[in-house]
């Protein structure tokens, strides 16, 4: 049937050229008159320009009983200000060709842009009116309301999403932040209204405590004058919220199912709390990982996709936040290798951490994660998104730059030292949406812990919305 | 606008090759096209295109299994490929100085796959590719709409009739027969676009492409793409379905048949989908989510494929409490409605549209994925740096000829998502 095979002159692997430098240009900035921070780099190649306030205004800053006010008012914010009422602002930057994407994570609320530079001041000027002259229009926060109600609902029926929802609830204690998804629960954003986001506008969207960050071809100077030109008249302090409630493993191996009648696939999660974000023991971590799940060629993808064939793939990865984190393995598998495949990501997880990785691992992880930097900082809102981290996490302005160096000198010995110390293989929490009627038996016959079955909330026929009790 | 520098070169076996050079970082992306996707699938063998993408990264006859993937990464690289109607691609963006490898990697497995070949290997990436379209397809709510949206827009005997992922069975059903068939059919230098672009020029390129490609042979040409390929400018009535299905919230897709890609008229449908939902001030957001309160988010965009009719889809997703036929009813007004657009509503769609595509064209590896496009799919590596004046040029006057012509009860798929629990 097949051609004969043919024979192939350049058999062999070539070898790479010499390394050719990569130059990040310098971070640049100050502290405006007001406090703002800024941080800068000047890219000469792109027409464009991306930038980013960023706000020290996340959802870890708000008590739990007003969970989701964090992302509630980053949604409202661009809801209109004094001057204009929601479409006119949207005209306004859009017919400049700009979208203002507000985003709200738990450690910051960032604005976000890119335009052409020409177009730079006049973004600018809309950008200071939304932030100095919010509106906070009741129909919007309204609005806001129900479709962060509705998105709450869509999570339910999302497998992934209630996979990781009931982890980080197993995880964390109930006073804890991180406890709760990320907008909210029903009940606490069903209280949240007009008075709620502008209060929280008033104490958090302040300059001093805040950053703004822009890249593009602007030098360091024009970078400040810009800020002082169109911010200065935004004032205030935000005070920096310290000393969560302390994070601890469970005594027991928490082990959940979520019971999903007929699911064809189960999401699995295998986690547990974990360090928060800073540069120390960082590199190692981040060496580890790409060992274990990081990396497409990692223990854990190599054996549950490309030798069992018991699912697309299979990731581990590090969520590290201004307060704690967590670390986590992911992975959607067909119902029948269920249990196989929790078997088998246990198998690998105990086995990295009892022997550690190998030399060889080391290397290709460490030529990996300095090989791909690169390419990770390549358009304007990468890199701004990169700086605006500078902000949020406090890290020193050549962190990224040194970030290669610290990558280059990580050993075997260092990686298994800093992993064990952040992870334990039997503790780690294991959470399964997925069919309990075929699951169960077989996961309590793995013996890893009291198998507990939960149901997904649920959503009501009509009228008020009912979830799920006892959490 | 955009006028980046490249150059074009056809291998004596056929293969097309472009250079893009940009020696601002480091970095290089290759990208390579073959001009083969689900349209080229027999029956019975949906998804078998993506399937087959899978296998590409099995090992060839001097990289063993998983190599592939280890070589790239311990480059400093990232890599991948997507399946497509109309084509598959491969790509790897690595620091410059391992360009050889990508280039070693991916001619190893042009010109000599099947020797690599073996049936466990397709066993297990069966069993991938089944998950893949469970994770994606049966386990998601709405997975399943583009499915039931294309069996609607085409008829049996249309390529774009069937979904790139293709059936469970049809998977399940790949031999290695098929595989040895599609390869010799399909992965032939002659059906191949490749685009080298960033750190490299041409004089430092085009020799290791032809040292690398030179010496695999070109094949036949492609067979023609099986079915009926024009089943007409319209569907020609209103078609629906309805849907009872695990989905928190109601949602309404509706698609028509437009122009192809490679239609001027393409262009129009283009922007029209962006003056319907692209930014806050878009038709369909200003509308039904903040003056009607209808909706919870909406969407609508055009696919830019070549075979025969393209299809645009928009959807809007209601709320717990909405009536799907009041859904329905307010996205129909809005298509309707841009029979009327304003001069303005045209210019702040080209506006985003002019910095998406700035956007995107920043980054090496999309920008090389757009040389490798316009070549295969428009035998012109150079619309690309024309594409801002293509957008610019589309007057009011034609979005609303689209509108009265296209957009009509005549050519309408309407699909219908109703929370199973809310049915009693």
């Amino acid at each position: 049937m097949s051609a004969p095979a043919r024979l192939r002159e350049y058999a062999e692997l070539p070898q790479p050229g010499p390394i050719r430098p990569f130059h990040l240009p310098p971070v640049e900035g100050d502290r405006t008159a007001q406090g703002l921070f800024v941080r800068s780099m000047q890219r000469t190649e792109v027409p464009l320009v991306s930038g980013c306030l960023v706000l020290d205004a996340g959802e870890a800053t708000v008590q739990p009983s007003r969970a989701g006010l964090a992302v509630l008012s980053g949604d409202v914010l661009t809801g209109g200000t004094e001057a204009r009422d929601a479409s006119e602002l949207a005209e306004a930057l859009e017919g400049l060709g700009v979208s203002l994407r507000v985003s709200t994570g738990w450690d910051a609320t960032t604005l976000s842009f890119t335009c052409v530079a020409e177009r730079l001041d006049e973004t600018l000027e809309i950008l200071s009116e939304v932030i100095r002259t919010p509106a906070f229009p009741e129909s919007e926060v309204a609005r806001v309301r129900r479709q962060r109600l509705a998105a709450i609902r869509q999570r339910w029926m999302d497998p992934a999403h209630l996979a990781i929802d009931e982890l980080d609830r197993t995880l964390f204690p109930p006073e804890h932040p991180y406890h709760r998804p990320l907008s909210g629960e029903l009940e606490t954003v069903e209280a949240l209204d007009r008075e709620a986001a502008r209060g929280f506008a008033a104490s958090r969207y302040r300059p001093n405590g805040s950053g703004f960050v822009i890249v593009g071809d602007l030098t360091g100077q024009e970078v400040m004058d810009a800020a002082e030109r169109h911010l200065d008249g935004w004032r205030g302090k935000v005070e920096r919220i310290e000393g969560l409630p302390p994070v601890r493993f469970p005594a027991e191996r928490p082990v959940v199912i979520i019971h999903r009648p007929g699911a064809v696939q189960s999401e699995i999660r295998l986690g547990q709390p974990g360090p928060a974000r800073s540069p120390a023991g960082e590199a190692a971590l981040d060496v580890g990982n790409a060992i274990l799940g990081g990396a497409f060629t990692s223990r854990l993808n190599l054996n549950l996709r490309e030798k069992h064939g018991f699912t697309y793939g299979v990731r581990s990865s590090f969520s590290r936040r201004r307060h704690g984190g967590s670390f986590v393995i992911s992975t959607a598998v067909q119902t029948d290798m269920t249990v196989a495949a929790l078997e088998q990501a246990l198998l690998e997880f105990r086995g990295f951490m009892a022997e550690g990785p190998t030399e060889e691992e080391v290397r290709r992880a460490r030529d990996y994660l300095a090989g791909v930097f690169p390419l990770r900082m390549e358009t304007a809102a990468q890199l701004a998104a990169r700086l605006a981290e500078l902000v949020i996490f406090d890290l020193p302005d050549d962190y990224h730059h040194e970030y290669r160096g610290r990558i280059r000198e990580v050993e075997p010995a260092v990686v298994k030292e800093t992993m064990s110390a952040h992870l334990d293989p039997e503790r780690a929490a294991v959470v399964i949406v997925g069919d309990a009627q075929v699951l169960q038996e077989p996961l309590e016959a793995l013996g890893l812990g009291t198998v507990e079955v939960r149901t997904a909330p649920t959503l009501p026929r009509n009228g008020t919305d009912v979830s799920e009790e006892g959490r | 606008m955009l006028s980046f520098e490249f150059s074009r070169h056809v291998l004596d076996n056929g293969l097309t090759v472009i250079v893009a050079p940009d020696p601002s970082v480091p970095v290089v992306a290759v990208n390579l096209w073959y001009g083969v996707g689900s349209r080229n699938e027999r029956k019975g063998r949906t998804g078998f295109a993506h399937l087959f993408e899978h296998m590409m990264f099995q090992g060839s006859a001097h990289v063993a299994k998983n190599r592939h993937f280890e070589l790239v990464e311990q480059a400093g690289g990232s890599l991948n490929a997507t399946t497509w109607f109309d084509r598959t691609n491969y790509f790897e963006t690595l620091p410059s100085n391992h360009l050889e490898l990508a280039l070693w990697l991916e001619s190893d497995r042009m010109g000599w796959l099947l020797p690599a070949m073996d049936p466990e290997k397709l066993e297990n990436q069966r069993d991938v590719v089944r998950n893949e379209r469970q994770q994606r397809y049966d386990n998601q709510p709405y997975g399943d709409w583009d499915e039931r949206i294309q069996r609607l827009v085409y008829p049996a005997d249309h390529p774009y009739q069937h979904t790139v992922i293709g059936s469970m069975e049809d998977i399940g059903a790949a031999t290695m027969q098929d595989v040895t068939e599609f390869f010799e059919t399909f992965y032939v230098p002659n059906n191949a676009v490749l685009t080298l672009a960033g750190d490299v020029d041409e004089a430092a390129g085009l020799p290791l492409v032809e040292k690398y490609f030179g010496e695999i042979p070109g094949g036949e040409p492609p067979p023609p793409v099986p079915g009926r390929l024009d089943p007409g400018a319209v569907i020609g009535s209103t078609v629906r379905e309805t849907v009872q299905a695990d989905v928190p919230l109601p949602r309404v897709y509706l698609a028509s048949r437009i122009p192809p890609f490679t239609d001027p008229e393409f262009y129009v449908a283009d922007v029209a989908t962006s003056i319907l939902s692209d930014g806050r001030a878009s038709r369909l957001y200003r509308r039904l989510v903040r003056e009607q309160s209808l909706a919870k988010d909406v969407v609508s965009y055009a696919f830019p494929l070549v075979t025969g009719r393209s299809f645009m889809v928009s959807w809007v997703t209601g709320f717990p409490e909405s009536d799907p036929a009041e859904l329905e009813a307010g996205l129909v007004a809005e298509l309707e409605g841009l029979a009327d657009v304003a001069d303005l509503e045209v210019a702040r769609a080209v506006a985003l549209a002019e910095t998406r595509l700035l956007r995107q064209v920043e980054q090496l590896s999309t920008r090389a994925d757009l040389f490798s496009m316009y070549e295969q799919l428009f035998g012109d590596a150079g619309r690309l740096n024309h594409e801002v004046e293509r957008l610019r040029s589309v007057t009011p006057a034609q979005v609303r000829t689209f509108a009265e012509s296209t957009l009509t009860a005549r050519n309408r798929a309407i699909l219908n998502y109703l929370p199973r629990e809310a049915q009693t």
